[in-house]
């Protein structure tokens, strides 16, 4: 009796959550549909979407900016959390410290001070932005690399390589950045996704990236502004959902392939 | 920082020592010139009076009515939402860290998905469905709940919970749900052998256990919500007085005072506020960890 209670109180509890998150979605993508004057619903508002001029500008922008931060995520947070779990152990507690910071500094903040304190020629740069996302997406990545290099015995791994007669660079090529792999995707994918959504510092530091473009854009035409924010949201939800299933697959796919290694070995 | 970094590493001896903690570099250099540098910035101009003088008086005019307001608004919406998705999200997380396996880990995938979609066109997907116009306000009005008529609008403080919710559920549902995986299953059936009640069970058994990870997690919605930025700005425009969007109206020069460094007073009792709150959020992890 009580756990038949439980089960459908379970169930309650998700179609309510169906229906919070649904809901709005299907609700929003109805209206995009619409057309001015009721007359009817039509795809209108979505091709209207790909005849602004500034559409394909505005996403090559960001597109672009967030290749530049996924580049320096790489050269800076992938040294340093490996060199945190290699030599400088001494060190950790400090980085890890401070890599929390910039969660604790509202972006908007963050902004303000971007202002003052950039020399000119940084800030007449839009590639200057690609910098600030990485240090705002920096607890986000040090924390996912930290943790993805806690289960690997990186250390072991490349005390043998040395000892094997590998060089440095070799053992770089050939050790760290293999083990490394998905831990580095999941930060790399972190810095991309943030970089790709941001708004508050690109629009206070008035710059135009595909999020900035949709708010200035919307302002003339409200089916349209729908359209193009159900376009994104839709477009990036597709996107996060396909890359984390990919990663599962090759999750479970490489957890298989072991065990069966293990079998082999011990028959 | 970087003399903390140079004293540690002069005692383990000289330049060779230092050129070993090289991969640390660039992360630092970034790190000095895109973020600390700007906040050193904000608190100096926060201070300047102008002809080299420095005193208090940006943070006089911060500490004056129309300012405190916004504090209090946009304390009010980060306790209010965080609250709200903090009790809905440990909910969901209980029940779905009760349920199987491929149910747990789609819950998770979606939650990482939605915790992850703020910002603008959230706003206008929220404007679609619970604007005036809206597909949910016409479709209750034809079921006869007229929710406007009832007083209810999405560009007020209570508009901006219920968007806000939307992706501090799933953000609850992820951070809270690994507390969850700490706990026995032997705890209930000793609550049970010893003849206790399943009310019994929560309050004398969940609620204490998991009360500092609950809060934790809480502390962090609070400190999102507090700092959030473009979904507010795009709802509401500036009918409800945030922080973040006064300093955005004070960057953009649509509001002018003759105080001109007011932007950044406020933008340092931001970081003092938000500093508190990350800092209680670190005690509640570590009592949330002792136990």
């Amino acid at each position: 009796m009580k756990n038949k209670i439980l089960s459908i109180s379970r169930y309650l509890i998700l179609a309510a959550g169906l229906i919070f998150f649904v809901f709005p979605v299907a609700s929003a993508v109805e209206f995009s549909l619409r057309s001015y004057g009721n007359k009817g619903h039509t795809f209108a508002n979505y091709s209207w979407i790909f005849q602004q001029d500034d559409f394909f500008t505005n996403i090559t922008i960001s597109l672009k900016l967030a290749a530049l931060s996924a580049i320096i995520t790489l050269l800076t947070v992938v040294p340093a959390v490996t060199f945190l779990h290699l030599d400088g152990q001494r060190f950790k507690r400090i980085f890890e410290f401070l890599a929390i910071l910039p969660l604790v500094v509202p972006v908007v903040s963050l902004a303000i001070g971007a202002q003052k304190a950039m020399p000119s020629f940084i800030q007449n740069s839009q590639y200057e932005l690609a910098f600030f996302y990485v240090v705002i997406a920096i607890p986000y990545t040090f924390q996912s690399l930290n943790v993805g290099l806690s289960s690997i015995p990186l250390k072991t791994l490349v005390e043998a390589s040395r000892s094997l007669g590998a060089s440095f660079g070799r053992t770089v090529i050939s050790v760290i950045v293999p083990a490394m792999r998905s831990a580095i995707n999941a930060a790399i994918f972190l810095a991309v996704t943030l970089s790709f959504g941001e708004f508050t510092l690109t629009s206070l530091l008035h710059w135009e990236t595909f999020p900035v473009w949709i708010t200035r854009v919307s302002q003339g035409n409200v089916l349209g502004s729908i359209a193009l924010s159900m376009f994104s949201l839709l477009g990036a939800w597709t996107l996060l959902i396909l890359v984390q299933t990919a990663q599962n697959v090759r999750k479970k796919r490489s957890l298989k392939s072991q065990i069966e290694e293990n079998e082999e070995a011990l028959v | 920082m970087s003399s903390l970094k140079e004293s540690t590493t002069r005692k383990s001896g000289g330049f060779s020592a230092l050129l070993k903690t090289l991969p640390l570099a660039p992360f630092s250099f970034v790190f000095l010139f895109f973020f600390c540098w700007p906040i050193f910035q904000i608190v100096k101009n926060s201070l300047d009076q102008g002809k080299g003088h420095y005193g208090l008086s940006a943070y006089r005019l911060m500490f004056t009515k129309p300012y405190m307001h916004a504090f209090a608004t946009s304390l009010q919406l980060s306790f209010f939402s965080a609250l709200t998705a903090g009790l809905i999200g440990a909910v969901v997380a209980f029940y779905v860290h009760r349920s199987s396996a491929g149910l747990k880990s789609t819950i998770a995938m979606l939650s990482g998905v939605l915790a992850n979609s703020g910002g603008v066109p959230l706003a206008f997907m929220f404007i679609a469905a619970f604007g005036a116009q809206g597909g949910i306000v016409t479709l209750l009005k034809k079921m006869g709940f007229d929710i406007y008529g009832a007083g209810f609008t999405l560009y007020s403080l209570g508009g901006l919970i219920l968007v806000y919710s939307f992706f501090q559920i799933p953000l609850m549902v992820l951070v809270f749900t690994p507390a969850l995986e700490g706990m026995r299953n032997e705890w209930r059936e000793a609550n049970n052998s010893l003849g206790g009640s399943n009310f019994q069970f929560i309050r004398w058994v969940l609620i204490p256990v998991l009360f500092p990870a609950f809060l934790a997690s809480v502390l962090l919605l609070f400190a999102s919500a507090f700092s959030a930025f473009a979904t507010a700005r795009a709802l509401t425009g500036g009918s409800v007085g945030l922080v973040p969007l006064v300093i955005g109206s004070l960057i953009d020069g649509n509001v002018i005072t003759d105080q001109a460094n007011l932007g950044d007073a406020l933008a340092v009792g931001m970081v003092v506020v938000s500093g508190v709150v990350m800092l209680f959020y670190g005690f509640s992890l570590r009592w949330a960890r002792g136990r």
